[in-house]
C-alpha cells in the first residue's frame, strides 16, 4: 500500500512537471517526487531498520541540497533572462 | 493486536488519500504560493505516514529538514514569483495515470503492512509530543505567511 501511494504521488508529480509552465512549478513537481522517494524507502524499515535510515539521511540531505540549488538557478535565471518560465530557458541554462 | 493492525492500515490509508490530494492539488492550482503551500502539506502528510510506524527520528528530519528549510524556501520562492500564467492541461496524458492509478489501488488493497522493527528508533519515542508542538508551529507561521500575503495584497 505505501509503494501504492508513493507511485500516485510520484504519478501526480510527473504530471505536474509535464503541464508546469515556469520553474517555480518544475521546483515543486521535484520536491513531490523526493516525498514519493521517501514514502518508496518505508518498507526497507522492515528489513534492516539502520540501514533505511541512512539511506534516508542521506536521501533527504542530498535533495534538499540538490533543491536548494535549483532555487538559486531560478533566482539567476530571472535575473539573467528576466523571468522564470519554461520558454526563457532555451538550450539548458548554458549562459546561466 | 489485530484490531491496531487494521487501525493503523486505516490511519496510512487516510493519510496517504490526503497526501495524494494535496498533490493533485498542488498540481491543479493556478496560483505558484498556495501550489507550494499544498506540497508542503502533502510533505506533512508523508511525514505523518513515518510518524504512524514510529520512526520518530525521520518524521524531525523530512518536518524540520525537508518542510521546515527547503519546503519554506520554495513558498517564499513562490510567493516572489506568483505567475498567474494559463496553463495547458494535456489530458492525454492524465487518462493512463488514472489507469495506473487505478490498477494499483486494485492490486495493493488486499495487500497488508508489513511490520517495522521499532528496536532502533525508540529511543526518541518521548519526543513526540515537541514534534507536534513543532509542526503546529510550522501551520501556523504557514497561516500567518498567508494572511501577511493577503494584506498586503501580493
Amino acid at each position: 500500500m505505501i509503494v501504492a501511494i508513493a507511485i500516485c504521488l510520484l504519478i501526480v508529480a510527473y504530471l505536474m512537471a509535464i503541464s508546469a509552465r515556469d520553474l517555480v512549478r518544475l521546483l515543486i513537481s521535484l520536491e513531490l517526487m523526493f516525498s514519493a522517494v521517501f514514502l518508496a524507502i518505508i518498507p526497507l524499515f522492515s528489513i534492516s531498520p539502520s540501514m533505511a535510515f541512512t539511506i534516508l539521511v542521506v536521501a533527504i540531505f542530498t535533495s534538499s541540497a540538490e533543491l536548494l540549488v535549483l532555487i538559486t538557478a531560478i533566482v539567476i535565471t530571472d535575473k539573467l533572462r528576466k523571468g522564470v518560465e519554461i520558454e526563457k530557458v532555451s538550450v539548458g541554462g548554458d549562459t546561466v | 493486536m489485530a484490531i491496531l493492525m487494521d487501525l493503523q492500515s486505516l490511519l496510512i490509508s487516510l493519510l496517504g488519500i490526503f497526501a495524494i490530494a494535496c498533490a493533485v492539488g498542488s498540481w491543479l492550482t493556478r496560483d505558484n504560493f498556495y501550489s507550494a503551500l499544498y506540497m508542503s502539506v502533502a510533505m506533512l502528510f508523508v511525514a505523518g505516514i513515518y510518524a504512524s510506524f514510529n520512526l520518530q527520528p525521520a518524521v524531525v528530519l523530512i518536518t524540520l529538514v525537508f518542510v521546515g528549510a527547503v519546503g519554506i524556501v520554495t513558498i517564499a520562492v513562490a510567493a516572489t514569483y506568483r505567475a498567474r500564467i494559463p496553463r495547458k492541461m494535456n489530458l492525454i496524458w492524465t487518462l493512463p495515470a488514472l489507469v495506473i492509478i487505478a490498477v494499483l489501488g486494485y492490486v495493493y488493497s488486499e495487500k497488508s503492512i508489513s511490520e517495522v522493527n521499532y528496536a532502533v528508533m525508540d529511543f526518541v519515542g518521548e519526543y513526540f509530543l515537541a514534534i507536534i508542538f513543532l509542526i503546529c508551529m510550522m501551520v501556523l507561521v504557514m497561516l500567518s505567511a498567508i494572511r501577511i500575503l493577503r494584506r498586503v495584497g501580493l
